[in-house]
C-alpha cells in the first residue's frame, strides 16, 4: 500500500482530524483509567452489556423522537442502576445474568426498530462509531467526563484499592462499599454512553478492557498499573487515528487493532516473566 | 497503659444482639462488653455463631435486633468511618485474587490511610515509614516489594497482621488468627498480641479453638452456642460443666 504522505499532512491540518485526535485522546485516556478498575472488579462484561443495551436506548429514542445524544446518557445510567439492583437481588452468576439482560434488550430494540420504518440513519455508525464525526461540543463533554473520572478516582484512590482487594476489609474500615460501587457503575455507564458515538457499540468495551489487561501484563504495582493503562489508552487512540488517516482505514476498528497489537506484544514481552512471578 | 479512654467506658459493648442468617437464628440475644486493654476470647463448637457474632459487630452482617456500641458510641452510617478507623480485623480465611496487581507495600499502606477523600500522594513518606515499621514487627520486612500473589498462606497472614498494626488502634478483632501459621510463628504471634495489649493498651477480641492458649493468655472468655452460655474469667468459663453444655458430653479435656 503506497502511503500518500502529503495527503496525510494535509489531513492533519483539517479541523475534523484535529478534533478526532483530541477526542480519541480524551476517550482513550478515560477508558484506560476507568477500565483499570473495571477489569480488576470483574465488571468488564458489565461494560460490554451496557454497550449492547445502548441500542435499546437509541431505538427508544427513535420511537419517541428523541435524539440518541440526549437519551443515551440517562438511559444507560438508569439501566446500570437497574442491573446492579438485579445482580444483588437474584444472586445468580453475574455473567449469566448480564447475558440475559443484554439479549433481552437487544431483542426488544430490534422489535422496536421494526416499527420505525423510516429509520435509515446510522445503524452502521451506531455499531462501529466514527471518531471523525466528533463535534466541538463532544470534546467539551469528553473533557468534563475525564475530569470527573480523574477527580473521583484520584480522591478516592486509596478506598478504591481496598474495595477492589477485599470488600469485607473495606466494610470493616467503615467504607460505604455499596455507594462506592454504585458511583463507579454510574461513571462506567457515562463513559460507555459517551464513547459509543466515536467507537460504536461493538468496540466500546475494547476501550475499557484492552489497555487495562495490557497494563496488567506489564506491571505488578497498583499505581504503576493504572498509569500504564491510562497511557496505553490515550496512546493507542492517537496512534489508531493517525494510522487510519494514513492508510484510509475505518478509525474505530484501527484503534482497537492498535490496542490488540500492543496487548500481543505485552504478552510476548520477555520481561513479563520476571515481573509476574 | 496509653489508652485515652476513661476506664469506665467499655471499648465495645453489645446489647441483646440477635443475628439471622437466612431463616435460622445464628446468634440470639447476646450481651457483653469489653473493657479497654483486655483480651477476650470467644469459644464454642463449630456452627455456634462465633464468626457471625463478630461479623455483625464489625458491620459485615446486618443484625435483626440489639445494639453495638464502639468506644461508647452507636455505629451508624455517619459515625462508622471514624469509629471503625480504630478497629482492626484479621479474617480467618483471606483469599487474594492473584490478578489484582498489589504489592505487600501497597496492602499494608492501605491500613495506614484514613480512606476518606484525599489526594493519593498525601503523607506517602509517613506511610512508607509506618509500613516498614509494621512489617519489621511481624518479621516480614523482606517481603515489602513482593506482589501479594507470590506469598504463601503464612506470609499473607503476617502481612495482614502488619496491615492491622501499621497504625495504633484500640480494638483488634481476630477470627482464628493463627490458623495457617507454623508452631514457631504461632508463639511469636501470641507474644506480639501480648505486647500490643500491655505496651499499647489495645483491646483484643478473638475467636479461638485453642483452649489452652485462651486459659493462659486471655482475661475473659465468652462461651457461645447460638446464645451466650457463660461469660467470665477463663477459670469460670472453661469449666468442664460449661464446656460439656457447649460442646456436648463427648468433649475431651486436656
Amino acid at each position: 500500500m503506497a502511503i500518500d504522505w502529503q495527503n496525510f499532512f494535509e489531513l492533519l491540518h483539517l479541523p475534523f482530524m484535529q478534533r478526532a485526535l483530541l477526542g480519541g485522546l480524551l476517550l482513550g485516556t478515560t477508558g484506560g483509567l476507568l477500565g483499570s478498575f473495571t477489569v480488576l472488579r470483574q465488571l468488564s462484561f458489565f461494560g460490554d452489556a451496557l454497550g449492547h443495551s445502548a441500542l435499546l436506548g437509541i431505538s427508544l429514542g427513535v420511537l419517541l423522537g428523541i435524539s440518541p445524544n440526549v437519551i443515551l446518557i440517562p438511559f444507560l445510567i438508569v439501566f446500570a442502576i437497574g442491573v446492579t439492583y438485579l445482580l444483588e437481588k437474584t444472586r445468580l452468576w453475574n455473567d449469566a445474568l448480564l447475558n440475559i439482560v443484554y439479549s433481552a434488550s437487544l431483542a426488544l430494540s430490534i422489535i422496536i426498530l421494526s416499527f420505525v420504518k423510516d429509520y435509515q440513519g446510522g445503524i452502521n455508525q451506531l455499531l462501529f462509531g466514527d471518531v471523525l464525526a466528533i463535534r466541538p461540543t463532544d470534546l467539551i463533554f469528553n473533557s468534563l467526563l475525564l475530569g470527573v473520572c480523574i477527580v473521583f478516582l484520584g480522591l478516592t484512590l486509596r478506598a478504591q484499592m481496598l474495595v477492589t482487594l477485599s470488600e469485607s476489609l473495606a466494610k470493616v474500615r467503615g467504607i460505604a462499599v455499596r455507594q462506592h460501587e454504585l458511583a463507579f457503575v454510574i461513571l462506567l455507564s457515562l463513559v460507555v454512553a459517551v464513547a459509543i458515538k466515536s467507537v460504536g457499540v461493538l468496540l466500546v468495551s475494547a476501550f475499557i478492557v484492552m489497555p487495562a489487561c495490557t497494563a496488567r501484563l506489564l506491571s505488578d504495582r497498583f499505581s504503576q498499573y493504572v498509569a500504564i493503562s491510562v497511557g496505553l489508552g490515550g496512546g493507542c487512540a492517537i496512534a489508531g487515528v493517525l494510522l487510519s488517516a494514513l492508510f484510509n482505514l475505518p478509525s474505530g476498528p484501527t484503534i482497537v487493532m492498535t490496542q490488540f497489537t500492543l496487548f500481543l506484544i505485552a504478552m510476548l514481552w520477555p520481561v513479563r516473566r520476571k515481573v509476574m512471578l | 497503659m496509653q489508652s485515652s479512654l476513661p476506664t469506665h467506658s467499655p471499648i465495645l459493648s453489645v446489647q441483646h444482639l440477635t443475628v439471622q442468617r437466612g431463616r435460622a437464628t445464628a446468634v440470639r440475644d447476646v450481651s457483653f462488653s469489653l473493657a479497654a486493654g483486655k483480651d477476650m476470647a470467644i469459644v464454642g463448637p463449630n456452627g455456634a455463631g462465633k464468626s457471625t457474632l463478630i461479623q455483625a459487630i464489625l458491620g459485615l452482617l446486618p443484625y435483626q435486633s440489639g445494639e453495638v456500641k464502639l468506644f461508647g458510641q452507636a455505629c451508624d452510617a455517619h459515625s462508622a468511618p471514624l469509629l471503625r478507623h480504630d478497629v482492626a480485623y484479621l479474617p480467618q480465611n483471606f483469599l487474594v485474587d492473584p490478578r489484582i496487581p498489589m504489592t505487600v507495600m501497597d496492602l499494608v499502606g492501605l491500613g495506614w490511610d484514613r480512606l476518606g477523600l484525599q489526594l493519593p500522594w498525601v503523607g506517602w513518606r509517613d506511610r512508607r515509614a509506618a509500613v516498614h515499621n509494621a512489617l519489621a514487627q511481624v518479621e516480614a520486612g523482606h517481603l515489602h516489594p513482593q506482589s501479594l500473589s507470590s506469598l504463601s498462606g503464612g506470609e499473607l497472614k503476617r502481612v495482614l497482621l502488619a496491615y492491622c498494626l501499621v497504625r495504633p488502634r484500640k480494638l483488634l478483632v481476630l477470627d482464628e488468627a493463627p490458623a495457617g501459621l507454623d508452631l514457631c510463628s504461632e508463639a511469636d504471634f501470641y507474644r506480639l498480641l501480648n505486647h500490643l495489649k500491655r505496651e499499647q493498651g489495645w483491646s483484643i477480641l478473638q475467636i479461638s479453638h485453642d483452649l489452652e492458649r485462651v486459659r493462659a493468655h486471655c482475661d475473659c472468655v465468652l462461651c457461645l452456642n447460638r446464645q451466650l452460655l457463660k461469660q467470665g474469667s477463663p477459670e469460670e468459663v472453661l469449666h468442664p460443666d460449661i464446656l460439656n453444655a457447649a460442646y456436648g458430653p463427648g468433649f475431651v479435656f486436656r
